[in-house]
């Protein structure tokens, strides 16, 4: 498969598997940390989506499903399939706990994008395209603009039942 | 480029799996944490015992042992790391901050 279509592809299939497990894991409903309230009010200050910047706050203070995602991308492609999303996985957990974070979104994030690499093969796509991808989709989220992107994540989570319920 | 996987390999994972749900029920962990499972800290068989089987058996296994057996002992280890020794080295947040639910 042509290089940047590839990319261009997995970029796609990132973004939507972190934004959908850490919105399903309940990253929008509360900060799980001291730090991901006050980005997360500062988000809302600017005009953002209060749930959005829980979420983008969440994952910048421990690694969840986005830094599962890179992590799984980048295990399949130093240690192997299956084996460095496993890896991947195990440490993530442990990255979790430290940061004071149960764990789940994390390494439901490393597993699923290990499956979604094996699948991927089928049609000739390569581990570091995702680990390129992953990187595109986490600029689109915590780099260009935050209060847009906010909002953008508030309606999905609305959308998934996951909005805050705090003001 | 499909990535291909050695059935033996694949078998060897599984049996990981299931000694470690195994030994985890031996060992009376719980097998869900408690609702909301994605705010709990409760080790439990399903999470974090079989993750933790999985990542350690793939540690294992490039390293160079592989094999069924070596699946089995992984497993049955990890159900005792999880029993014993997760909550010492990795242990839940003790204090809440006012504003913080975790």
């Amino acid at each position: 498969m042509n290089e940047i279509l590839g990319i261009i592809i997995a970029a796609v299939l990132c973004w939507i598997n972190f934004v959908l497990i850490d919105t399903w894991m309940g990253l929008p409903e509360q900060p799980g940390v001291k730090g991901a309230e006050v980005i997360g009010r500062g988000i809302q200050k600017r005009g953002g989506d209060l749930a959005g910047g829980f979420f983008q706050g969440n994952i910048v203070c421990s690694p969840d499903a986005s830094a599962g995602t890179l992590l799984g991308a980048v295990g399949c492609y130093l240690i192997g399939f299956p084996a460095g999303g496993f890896v991947a996985a195990l440490l993530v957990f442990i990255g979790n706990r430290l940061c004071a974070d149960p764990g789940y979104a994390g390494t439901t994030g490393a597993l699923s994008i290990m499956v979604i690499i094996g699948l991927a093969s089928f049609i000739g796509m390569l581990p570091e395209q995702f680990i390129v991808g992953m990187l595109i989709a986490i600029v689109t989220i915590q780099g260009i603009d935050h209060p847009r992107a906010s909002r953008l994540l508030g309606k999905i989570a609305e959308k998934m039942g996951r909005h805050t319920e705090l003001t | 480029m499909i990535i291909h996987v050695e059935v033996m390999t694949m078998i060897s994972y599984f049996l990981a799996v299931v000694s470690a749900i195994i030994v985890g029920l031996i060992l009376r962990l719980p097998l869900l944490p408690e609702r909301p499972i994605r705010y709990s800290f409760t080790i439990s068989i399903i999470f974090p015992t079989t993750v933790i089987a999985l990542g350690l058996s793939a540690m294992v296994f490039e390293l160079g042992w592989e094999g069924m057996a070596v699946g089995i002992i992984v497993g049955v280890i990890s159900a005792l790391i999880s029993k014993y020794l997760l909550e010492k080295i990795l242990p839940r947040p003790a204090e809440q901050v006012e504003g913080e639910t975790q």
